[in-house]
């Protein structure tokens, strides 16, 4: 038998076990719920204000409580409430092959607490949801621990880590050493003001090499208070911008169009004995799987609204990685690296480019230097995040490409041509 | 888990025990090193213990001075700008070596066999008990290192090497800039390891160097847990320098972090971002008076192999949105408190004992030094309220013991409360 028969059967043996493994999980999971007693529930969705629990929980709804008296619902409009549940699923790789993982999934603010274990079993999702949080805002990020259908045996916590948060408290870090994690069933509350634009990520901090190599990571940013005001940079060039990645004064940052590019490595063997109960191979681990936002090309640029779809858990990779442009735009690329294993040189084909910031600050130098510089590329490891800012007004329209120049990560495992890839279309005025 | 925890707290039990004794935390603020003109050492093999119960082979030197035990890494040398040094070197090894001095200006005197090939990019110390002078002039102000300049893919992974801190006329500060000053100062020394390399090594068998894989990961020669033990532990004779880090809010700390690795390792300081200030040595600086006007922020301090950083980290809870303390409006504020805070509560709460799991180092209260009710299981490790921060390589399998999770590149900050005395 051909090497490439011998690789078919053995994933279709691997898928038969993924199926078989489930459905066992799925009822044994669901027998857990059902009996009294068992994975007992002491959750405590907490959100601003909104004890309804109403879709938008920043909104006045029945059931909100005035505080002070003043006979008006106390709502604090730059309060974001957001539910997530850490779990496990599965997720369709560009080659076609279903991948176990575990992940982040995202919970209407709306669902009952009892239900929100079924409502997350084998809801991971590649990447986590975003959270994109304006300066000056506060996020109360709920995080639920779903348990693991396919790994019962598996008690884990989850955290969540907002990667980069300046002048954190130990509490609200992440870090399960050293803070509370939610056990199975359960809810945990992390408090944040954003106070600090920039491109910053975030991911599961629980045996952090283990949950991260899973897909346990998501894109994070915020955007800064300069948004909204006019300025034109350069000043007398006629281009005016409303949007920027920093607070620079000038607009020198403003941009048109953004895109988060989060790269993240699927070492597929690492995936397939975690979920056959092996321990973990951390060593020499290596990436079978380079993925932008949890996809690899050309499954990148699929801008179906569902996102892409796998036989075990559904749709669970919604976001897509194609940035469109019209020429003359300023594109912002909010570009993370979350790699457990590799550091990834990611180049940017054919329009000029220049880096603006590092891990969520301004390329400025304390007494103001312009420390920001032209390139086509920038080099990163694991836990470095940078902005650069693509400038379309000099090229001609077409496609362009965002690669790694890792030229082994341009594949999703043994096929080629994909992998660490996605496109960036100009079109004409 | 089981394990995951014991470790944990094995390393945390330094902090209650000492916390207990005299509420110390584990962590000294001076880097530990010798100082002088003159420095005698000797290369020799030995053992590493690491936690995941493995004892690694090991080449390293020995201060002849001191107690003569072979560390890994090399003792640091701490010395004033200008001095002119001299280490008279004793190899006790297989293998002729020899040590080189980067950053450090001059020629290193090469030796080239009968055939005219490159055997050592410095004179050699014969083996088996073979003797050799090296001198230089401490030049400027910075973090630098020696290491071995003899047969480099082998020698300097095995532990020929170490750190040399040159400081300025100026007490207290990075470099002559003033915007360098700092409270405490810190030497993170990382540092990689194929255990094949070793066991090789051990058996005098050579190794393909080409097929690198490391699965050994330090930081200040101890892998995690052990980086959080305190310098000088009597169970750990061959790795005297602990990597635990502590401080104060409001105090200015200045962090040498110095990859003498074979691969990069981007360094993530959970807590703050660090303001890199000098690399290899130097200040990041248009020159002249313009001081420090390239230092640039890092969440991740992308340390590659070879490179040095010198960076300043603080943190006060700065536009934290709470008040750290738990401070009532009308109370006194604390030292070093951010004070638009001050009276706020933290708005969320926590839920039952029993929803959630605890980590050893969590004092059971969300404020900065106080405790608070911790489940019946949980060891209450953290009997000063500190808020600690896990400070690691974030090529997150880096923090590994050969597969074996926790481990490797990781260390804890504390931030104790200011009333909480830090040696």
């Amino acid at each position: 038998m051909s090497a490439p028969m011998t690789a078919r059967k053995e994933e279709r043996a691997l898928m038969r076990t993924r199926t078989a493994m489930t459905r066992l999980g799925l009822g044994l999971f669901l027998l857990c719920l059902a009996l009294p007693g068992a994975a007992a529930a002491v959750n405590q969705l907490q959100c601003p204000n909104d004890i309804d629990k109403d879709p938008a929980g920043d909104f006045p709804g029945p059931g909100d409580i005035d505080h002070n008296g003043n006979g008006v619902l106390d709502v604090d409009p730059n309060a974001v409430c957001m539910w997530i549940q850490g779990g496990d699923g599965f997720v369709r790789m560009a080659d076609g092959y279903t991948i176990y993982m575990f992940g982040f999934s995202p919970v209407p603010l709306a669902l009952p607490e009892e239900q929100a274990q079924s409502y997350g079993a084998l809801a991971a999702n590649a990447p986590a949801p975003n959270i994109f949080l304006d300066e000056g805002q506060e996020l109360y990020l709920n995080l639920g621990n779903t348990g693991f259908l396919v790994r019962l045996d598996v008690d884990d916590a989850h955290t969540v880590h907002w990667h980069g948060f300046p002048e954190q408290s130990a509490i609200h870090d992440g870090v399960p050493e050293v803070s509370p994690a939610p056990r199975i069933g359960t809810i945990f509350t992390y408090w944040y003001q954003a106070v600090r634009p920039g491109t910053y990520f975030y991911h599961c901090h629980f045996e952090a090499p283990e949950h991260i190599q899973l897909g346990m990571i998501g894109n994070l940013y915020v955007r800064p208070a300069q948004n909204g005001t006019d300025k034109e940079y350069p000043t007398g060039s006629g281009r005016h911008y409303n949007k920027f990645a920093y607070n620079d004064g000038d607009g020198r940052t403003g941009y048109n169009v953004e895109a988060a590019l989060q790269v993240i490595d699927f070492d597929r063997y690492f995936h397939d004995v975690f979920m056959n109960v092996q321990p973990d191979p951390f060593y020499n681990s290596r990436s079978s799987y380079p993925l932008f936002n949890g996809r690899g090309y050309p499954d990148t640029i699929d801008t179906s609204p569902a996102g892409i779809e796998n036989e075990v858990s559904g749709f669970r990779q919604p976001i897509h990685s194609l940035v469109e442009a019209v020429k003359g735009d300023r594109i912002l690329l909010r570009l993370s690296n979350v790699s457990t294993n590799a550091h990834h040189t990611v180049q940017v084909l054919g329009i000029p480019m220049r880096v603006v910031a590092k891990d969520a600050k301004l390329l400025r130098g304390p007494t103001g230097a312009d420390m920001s510089y032209m390139a086509n590329s920038i080099t990163f490891g694991g836990g470095e995040a940078y902005d650069v800012i693509l400038d379309t007004k000099d090229v001609a329209p077409g496609t362009y490409f965002v690669y790694s120049r890792n030229l082994n990560d341009l594949n999703n495992y043994r096929q080629a041509r994909g992998g660490l890839m996605t496109e960036i279309r100009v079109s004409a005025p | 888990m089981d394990r995951q925890a014991f470790r944990f707290a094995r390393a945390a039990l330094i902090v209650a025990v000492l916390a207990a004794a005299g509420g110390a935390a584990p962590a000294s603020a001076a880097i530990s090193g010798i100082t002088g003109t003159t420095f005698n050492f000797t290369a020799r093999d030995g053992f590493l213990a690491n936690p995941d119960g493995s004892y690694i082979y090991f080449w390293g030197l020995a201060d002849d001075g001191g107690t003569g035990e072979v560390q890994l890494p090399g003792p640091t040398l701490i010395l004033s700008q200008g001095t002119m040094v001299t280490i008279n070197l004793t190899n006790m090894l297989p293998e002729p070596v020899s040590l080189v001095f980067p950053g450090q200006e001059g020629p290193t005197q090469p030796v080239y066999d009968a055939n005219g090939r490159l055997r050592s990019l410095a004179q050699e110390a014969a083996p088996s008990g073979g003797t050799r002078t090296y001198t230089f002039t401490a030049g400027a102000p910075g973090t630098y290192y020696y290491q071995s300049g003899t047969h480099l893919d082998k020698q300097i992974p095995l532990g020929l090497y170490g750190a040399i801190i040159v400081r300025p006329p100026i007490a207290g500060q990075a470099y002559a800039d003033a915007a360098t000053a700092y409270d405490r100062e810190y030497l993170l020394l990382l540092a990689d390891l194929d255990h094949r390399l070793s066991t090789a090594a051990e058996s005098g068998l050579s190794f393909d160097s080409t097929d690198w894989i490391a699965g050994y990961w330090f930081i200040n020669g101890r892998s995690a847990t052990d980086t959080m033990s305190e310098d000088n532990v009597p169970w750990l004779p061959n790795q005297p320098y602990g990597a635990m880090v502590s401080m104060h809010p409001g105090e200015t700390i200045l962090l040498r972090v110095l990859n003498m690795g074979r691969d990069p390792h981007p360094f993530h300081t959970h807590g703050n971002h660090v303001l890199a200030v000098g690399r290899d040595g130097r200040l990041l600086s248009t020159g002249g008076a313009a001081g420090a006007d390239l230092a640039e922020f890092h969440f991740t301090v992308p340390a590659g192999s070879g490179q040095t950083w010198d960076g300043l980290f603080t943190w006060s809870a700065d536009n934290l949105g709470w008040d750290v303390y738990g401070h009532a409006p009308g109370d006194p504020m604390q030292v070093g408190e951010y004070a638009p805070d001050h009276g706020k509560a933290i708005p969320t709460q926590t839920p039952y004992l029993t929803s959630l799991q605890y980590g050893d180092l969590y004092s059971g209260s969300p404020l900065l030094g106080q405790t608070g009710p911790l489940p019946p299981d949980h060891p209450g490790l953290n009997q000063t309220g500190a808020f600690f921060y896990m400070w690691h390589s974030h090529r997150e399998n880096e923090m590994t013991n050969l597969n074996d999770f926790p481990g490797g590149m990781m260390t804890m900050l504390a931030i104790e409360a200011p009333w909480v005395p830090i040696p």
